[in-house]
């Protein structure tokens, strides 16, 4: 890591800690009215398509009290149901050799709030949801790049190293294992852009970042 | 769809920062706490996805006493790791702690009071109930206490630390009245003791590896087995993989320390006092002496002497001691001892360690001496980075009940009258040997504690031979969790759980000069009708009519907790049970505490007195016969105060056990009272100096895989140490006309063994080596292949079991023979030839 650019790293760093931390938020649940006024805007929105989020007219031109309800039936079919829906949780979609997928509560969930929790985190008493929900697998990369950030400003060479090491385990034994099928299926079964960009965003954003870990690692 | 670069992601980065930064987009985290970046400490059923519960404990399997995690599932503990917390072992625990798991579910364990059905050692036996076996043994002490001879209850132990030795020691012994308590230190490293105690006072030596930039080890294999092991070695690997400092090894044999030091200096058994003395007389004369630290020196027998006077003093002494004379006696070159001597004197810090391998032979104190020195003149003591004294917990604890007798004691505890000039720490191979010679009287009620007397100290078939022998012992009591050697010997066996199941506090040195205050706490509720120890002594007690004040090592601990200060602030005892380990997080190290000036009016009271001969100041009511000085008078060490130097009072290096003053004494009056040499020197070992053709030095060592004598019965590490063969040199094994495999005998003045050999140039010429741990003729189906009488069935483990052999005992060919300052068994010294069998 000796030829690396500290400064650029720490903003790097903070980059795709602010990128996993609204991917987390955009899946935890249905947008709130501040944050659909945000995600309109048209910063926004021309990054989107750079990612390859192309979003419909509609998106930009519904009254925004009407888009606001359609986005929250939109989150409950998709990830909620009733019904066939996409359950956002990794022990679903996560194939393993062991044939310990396809259900909830699954040998994944234990293995990634074991994983979590064995850095130190744990989960707060009032989140209701399941330990393996991709909302919570975004926003432990959230809290890993802001601790690696840390460790970039405070010129700790140990602590970016084991942080980069943690991140790439993490995703190359979660959600890099599910996030593409995951994506699919939600591109599939979204009737709003809005959700088939993010899903689409959020496959290739961990696909590079992937690449970003390992790259940096070495 | 363009390719994305990292341009791409800064652009989406800033955007999310920009949404991120709105308010009223959220409703709450998921996760909270902050990330700690080594994993642990948390653990999972593979078979139900369960959170385990995580108990807080310490290890007891070697005396660094490790803070530990267990992992505990549906009542069974499954699982024991490192405690992360913790500043001694910071979050790692070895196989051997690992292994305790074997030790609490060893299906050879004694889980009800036994009692010797048949002829003593026969092998029969009858359960008892408990309330019969301590009627019976309450029975026999108040008896001996009735009449008077409190003494005639011999209680020794192998292993009792922290709150194990207040509660049964301080508590139980003391206010029944025998003083006749024996341990093990002269088979472990008393010599090390003694000879600090003879220098620098308190004993337990610290290496600041840390700090250091310079290691040089004589003889200690630390990065394998060590009386604080894991807290140490891993400092050692720190300093030696990450700053890369230096650390060269002399040894006998490629152990696995030399082998991973930076260079291993092969050197002749019990020589490298010879080493080192010449290495202090090249940095003398080279005049690379730490001049400010000569000023705590003491290097001639008059206590104002100048620094100038103490410096000729020693060169004069030294002046005998060349590289060329040490490189005859140890077959270390000469220009090597040369360049290491001025390396190690121009590196700041640097830090001198040594273990056994200087320690179990007949010049151990002295060995000890001399590196002290070599420490002391480069001022590589009791600062960062270099030879610090041991710093650990100090608990506060309930004493027991407040009126105790004078306590009485048989003087069978150190060695022969005239043998040993400071038995500090007692000979306790030599206990067998006087209760036969029965002139200083003998125990009617010999009971050991973790103590495996038999197997442990030298000439096994002695002690088996007085153990078994009802006229010198006429009852005998074992507490022990395993049917060992010595057990099967025992008329009464009390089982006691392992320390997974049982309670305690802990104290053992920190590495980093900051004490740490741990507890250890059972991870279940003891096996069968095993029990505590220490609860039984509370019942002893009480049954006697003496209670202690507690019931239970549970409730000593928790009082001991609610008084401590620091841990009681943090949560006493709650808080210990919850996070296991304390620490002050704002304490200083502690380096040169000897420079630390003694008050005014410390000096001013009542019964302080000064010592003109010594320059010690001293509170003289410490002593019955005050008038015969500080050196003379009996006990004056207790009543120490501080030390003149020019003047001022410091503190000095306060004494331990002797009455040494409070310089840092090279020049030991105490040594010159028994005759001796007072500043360090070299005695060569008298059985080597007249050896015969084809006689070989016998050496042991240990594993890192199994403790001295007290795991062989852990199929996880036996798996893995099963064997032991004589390692012997190719040079040697030529002229023997043996090769690798071949049956050799190796016979001494005590007895034989036979054994199989193993060629390799992993050790020097002319000696043999065979390591402890193995060849146990009891101790359950993994030690030894035979089951214990109380033991189970065939357990699940026995099918696994691939292995065949037990390995081979050395101590039946090693004679128990002191050193004559300490005391210390030479494990390390035994001459014996090696043939063909």
């Amino acid at each position: 890591m000796a030829h690396i650019d500290r400064t650029e790293m720490i903003a790097v760093a903070r980059h795709r800690s602010d990128i996993y931390g609204l991917l987390a938020v955009l899946y935890r649940q249905e947008p709130t009215r501040d944050l659909l006024k945000r995600v309109r805007g048209p910063q926004f929105l021309e990054v989107m398509s750079q990612w390859g989020g192309e979003l419909d007219d509609d998106f930009m031109t519904r009254p925004e009290d009407a888009l606001l309800e359609e986005m929250a039936v939109e989150y409950t079919r998709l990830f909620l149901g009733p019904g066939k829906h996409v359950s956002p949780h990794e022990s679903v979609h996560h194939e393993r050799e062991d044939g310990q997928w396809g259900q909830l509560w699954g040998a994944s969930t234990v293995e990634v709030r074991k994983f979590i929790e064995g850095t130190g985190l744990r989960y707060e008493t009032k989140y209701r949801g399941l330990p393996d929900h991709i909302g919570v697998e975004l926003e432990f990369l959230e809290a890993l790049t802001r601790r690696e950030e840390e460790a970039w400003e405070q010129d700790d060479e140990e602590g970016v190293r084991r942080c980069l090491d943690v991140e790439r385990r993490f995703l190359d034994e979660h959600l890099f294992r599910w996030v593409a099928p995951f994506c699919d299926k939600v591109i599939a079964a979204a009737e709003l852009s809005f959700y088939r960009s993010l899903a689409s965003v959020t496959k290739r954003f961990i696909e590079f970042d992937r690449q970003e870990c390992l790259r940096a690692e070495s | 769809m363009q390719k994305i670069t990292r341009r791409d992601l800064i652009k989406l980065g800033v955007a999310s920062g920009v949404v991120l930064a709105t308010g009223g987009i959220f409703k709450g985290n998921a996760l909270a706490g902050s990330i700690k970046l080594a994993a642990g400490n948390k653990d999972f059923s593979p078979k139900t996805g369960v959170e385990r519960k995580m108990i807080p404990s310490a290890c007891w399997s070697c005396v660094t006493r490790d803070s530990m995690i267990g992992f505990v599932e549906d009542g069974r503990l499954v699982k024991l790791e490192g405690q992360l917390d913790s500043i001694r072992g910071l979050g790692k625990l070895c196989s051997k702690g690992a292994a305790g798991i074997n030790q609490l579910y060893d299906p050879g364990r004694i889980l009800y009071p036994m009692k010797r059905a048949g002829k003593r050692g026969e092998g029969k036996w009858k359960r008892i109930s408990w309330d019969d076996a301590l009627t019976e043994l309450t029975g026999r002490l108040k008896k001996l206490r009735d009449e008077g001879h409190p003494e005639k209850f011999m209680f020794h132990y192998g292993r009792m630390k922290g709150s194990s030795s207040k509660i049964v020691k301080s508590a139980f012994l003391s206010t029944y009245g025998t003083k006749t308590i024996g341990n093990h230190t002269s088979i472990c490293e008393v010599s090390k003791w003694t000879g600090q105690e003879l220098t620098w006072g308190k004993h337990y030596d610290n290496w600041d590896f840390d700090n250091t930039k310079f290691v040089l080890n004589f003889g200690s294999g630390c990065l394998e087995s060590h009386t604080n092991s894991i807290p140490l070695l891993q400092r050692l690997v720190a300093a030696m993989v990450e700053r890369n400092v230096k650390c060269v090894t002399f040894d006998v044999r490629l152990s696995n320390t030399a082998a991973r030091s930076t260079e291993w200096v092969p050197i002749r058994p019990g020589t490298d006092g010879a080493v080192a003395l010449a290495m202090c007389k090249e940095i003398m004369d080279a005049g690379l002496y730490d001049k400010e630290f000569f000023k705590f020196i003491k290097a001639t027998p008059n206590p104002n002497a100048s620094t100038d006077e103490k410096v000729a003093a020693l060169k004069k002494h030294l002046a005998p001691y060349t590289p060329e004379w040490a490189e005859k006696i140890s077959n270390v070159p000469a220009a090597k001892i040369k360049s290491l001597a001025l390396e190690f004197a121009k590196t700041k810090p640097a830090c001198v360690i040594n273990y056994r391998g200087t320690a179990a032979h007949y010049n151990g104190t002295e060995n000890e001496r001399v590196i002290q020195m070599l420490a002391a003149i480069t001022g590589n003591i009791d600062n960062p980075g270099g030879r610090c004294r041991g710093v650990g917990a100090k608990w506060k604890y309930p004493k027991g009940p407040k009126k105790k007798p004078k306590g009485k004691k048989l003087k069978i505890l150190d060695g022969f009258p005239g043998t040993v000039a400071y038995p500090t720490h007692h000979v306790s191979h030599q206990v067998l040997k006087m209760i036969k010679d029965g002139k200083a009287g003998r125990p009617e009620v010999y009971m050991w504690y973790c103590y495996t007397p038999v197997y442990a100290n030298g000439d096994c078939q002695e002690n088996i031979d007085i153990m078994k022998d009802e006229s010198l012992i006429p009852y005998s009591v074992c507490v022990n969790a395993y049917y060992d050697e010595s057990a099967a010997l025992a008329d009464m066996i009390l089982p006691n759980p392992s320390y997974l199941e049982w309670w305690d506090w802990e104290d053992m040195v920190s590495p980093t000069q900051v004490p740490e205050y741990y507890i250890r706490q059972p991870f279940v509720k003891p096996l069968g009708e095993s029990r505590d120890f220490k609860d039984v002594v509370c019942d002893l007690a009480e049954r006697m009519g003496f209670p202690l004040g507690f019931k239970s090592a549970e409730e000593f601990v928790r009082m001991s907790c609610e008084k401590t200060p620091g841990v009681k602030e943090a949560g006493g005892f709650e808080y210990m049970k919850k996070q296991g380990v304390w620490h002050d997080p704002k304490a200083k190290p502690k380096y040169f505490e000897y420079k630390k000036e003694v008050k005014g009016e410390d000096l001013k009271k009542e019964g302080v007195i000064f010592d003109e001969a010594t320059g010690v100041y001293w509170n003289s009511k410490k002593s019955k016969k005050p008038d015969a000085g500080y050196t003379k008078a009996k006990n004056a060490y207790k009543g120490y105060v501080g030390q003149k130097i020019g003047d001022k009072v410091y503190k000095g290096f306060k004494p331990d056990k002797v009455n040494k003053s409070g310089y840092f004494e090279l020049y030991s009056e105490l040594l010159k009272i028994k005759g001796k040499q007072p500043l360090p020197n070299f005695v060569p070992i008298p059985e080597h100096e007249k050896m015969g053709a084809g006689d070989l030095i016998l050496t042991t060592y240990k594993v890192p895989v199994q403790i001295h004598s007290r795991s062989a019965n852990c199929k996880w590490l036996t798996e893995m140490y099963h064997d032991n063969p004589a390692k012997i040199n190719p040079k040697t094994a030529k002229g023997l006309g043996i090769k690798t495999g071949d049956k050799i005998k190796v016979k001494s003045k005590v007895r034989e063994i036979t054994t199989t050999a193993e060629v390799t140039e992993g050790i020097i010429p002319g000696i043999v080596a065979i390591s402890h741990h193995l060849g146990h003729w009891e101790y359950g189906r993994y030690a030894s292949g035979k089951k214990s009488p109380m033991a189970t069935d065939n357990d699940s483990g026995l099918k696994e079991k691939w292995w065949k052999t037990y390995g081979v005992h050395p101590n039946w060919i090693i004679p128990n023979s002191p050193d004559p300052i300490s005391g210390q068994n030479r494990y390390m010294d035994t001459v014996c030839k090696v043939t063909k069998a």
